[in-house]
């Protein structure tokens, strides 16, 4: 997880929105418990939101399944 | 009835009798404060143009009289203006010219719209994890739209939204000029230029609706065009300003000029005309180009002029273009010392507003009773800030 933060705080430094992308959803398929999974993916699919990114549906689908994110 | 900072009811006598208006509306900050108010976000004012945002997602913040708002150019290529700050916590969206790929994003707590404005996220509102709240509608918490009318490419806002649509307050000047109501082809990046003025806003308008001064400050003008080849254009309450019968072409050095706007008048073949457009945008037209001016007041003594010239087609002539944007230039450069000796000239304070030239000075007249005008509507008004004084 170490090496993930590593990448994430690399990612946020130099603004490269597509791999915090990449970053969130792993850290959020790697959490332990349902928060902080929702929590992770919610930044993955803001981020994904920002870029345009089709990435944005399926983690909002995931977090609308799970009752985090509006239908 | 509140106290009123200034008497304004020499200004709206006739012309012969009127004085215009008192100093106090070109260098007193409270004046400066009514005037935004009654003149300039009850009306459709000049924001910017449309060739400022041309591509889809095109983002630009604009301070338009301390106001924070956001041009943006949506998914459909609509232009939109909205307040520039997120319904959140106030923080201010977009605070430098981007592109927006997907979503607007707030910088502080990531609060996300949609380019049309609709909230589309609200990341972790109700905890952790938990993007949803009762207490929060995102329905209702869109980001606010400032009305918004494109005509001549400058995009027009009425900031009250209490103005008369668009399309009915300036009727007449729509179809003086339903000629010219054509595509217009912005001449890029040598045909937009800044002009930083130490004068009132007001003062630029004054002297851009007048022939009067052309022989003395634009002598150049003179050896076609005289003054008596030129009139007034007055719409009391509309607009006003001036044209002239001997607009002559630029030519290129193979003889070629612009090409011409499709299917006007031959009126057009020698008549230009130049109309402001009240409160603040200054507009030009002739047979093969057009031009917008918006003047953005950036205090009661500061002003910028932002200058935009366009043509019929986007392949005209780029050594042309660049020879008529230097040719205005050079006249809009002329206008500066009168318009910052006027604004010097306005801290005298035995000065009364000064007189008009009944013969000459009429579409300047109309300008001081339209403003004249405004202020006694808004001060008959029930709003806040008619009553700032109090």
């Amino acid at each position: 997880m170490s090496t993930l933060n590593d990448h994430l705080l690399a990612a946020h430094e130099a603004g490269d929105i597509t791999s915090l992308i990449d970053l969130y959803t792993q850290a959020g398929d790697s959490s332990q418990g349902s928060d902080a999974a929702a929590f992770y993916l919610t930044h993955a699919m803001v981020f994904a939101l920002e870029l345009g990114d089709p990435r944005a549906a399926v983690l909002r689908a995931r977090l609308v399944a799970e009752g985090r994110e509006e239908a | 009835m509140a106290p009123q900072l200034t008497d304004l009811s020499t200004v709206r006598r006739p012309i012969a009798e009127a004085n215009g208006l008192p100093n106090a509306h070109y260098i007193d900050a409270a004046v400066f404060d009514e005037e935004r108010q009654a003149v300039l976000f009850d009306n459709w004012s000049g924001l910017a143009v449309s060739a400022d945002i041309p591509d889809v997602g095109d983002a630009v913040p604009v301070t338009f009289l301390g106001m924070p708002l956001l041009l943006v150019r949506d998914r459909r290529g609509a232009v939109r203006v909205f307040q520039n700050t997120c319904r959140h916590r106030g923080m201010i969206l977009v605070d430098a010219p981007r592109k927006i790929e997907g979503a607007i994003r707030c910088p502080y707590h990531s609060w996300c719209y949609s380019t049309e404005g609709r909230l589309v996220s609200t990341p972790h509102v109700g905890g952790p994890g938990q993007n949803t709240h009762a207490g929060i509608d995102r329905a209702l918490l869109g980001l606010i739209e400032i009305r918004s009318h494109i005509w001549m490419d400058v995009i027009w806002i009425n900031i009250s939204g209490n103005a008369a649509p668009f399309e009915v307050a300036n009727a007449d000047l729509m179809a003086r000029w339903a000629e010219f109501d054509k595509p217009l082809f912005h001449g890029g990046t040598s045909s937009r230029f800044q002009l930083s003025v130490n004068c009132n806003w007001k003062l630029a308008v004054e002297n851009y609706c007048e022939s009067y001064h052309l022989p003395w400050v634009h002598p150049g003008l003179n050896s076609y065009s005289r003054l008596e080849d030129h009139y007034h254009i007055e719409q009391p309450g509309r607009y006003s300003g001036q044209g002239t019968l001997v607009y002559r072409q630029l030519k290129g050095e193979d003889g070629k000029s612009f090409p011409d706007f499709d299917g006007l008048a031959d009126k057009w073949n020698t008549a230009a005309e130049y109309i402001s457009a009240y409160p603040n945008v200054l507009l030009g037209v002739h047979r093969d180009h057009a031009f917008a001016i918006i003047l953005v007041p950036d205090g009661p003594e500061r002003t910028t002029e932002n200058v935009h010239l366009y043509y019929t087609a986007d392949d005209t002539d780029a050594d042309l273009r660049d020879r008529n944007s230097a040719l205005w230039k050079l006249v809009f450069e002329e206008d500066i010392f009168v318009v910052e000796g006027m604004q010097r000239g306005r801290h005298g304070v035995k000065f009364d507003g000064g007189r008009f030239s009944p013969a000459m000075d009429g579409p300047t007249h109309l300008f001081h009773d339209w403003i004249a005008a405004q202020f006694d509507r808004h001060r008959a008004s029930d709003h806040p800030a008619a009553h700032a004084a109090e």
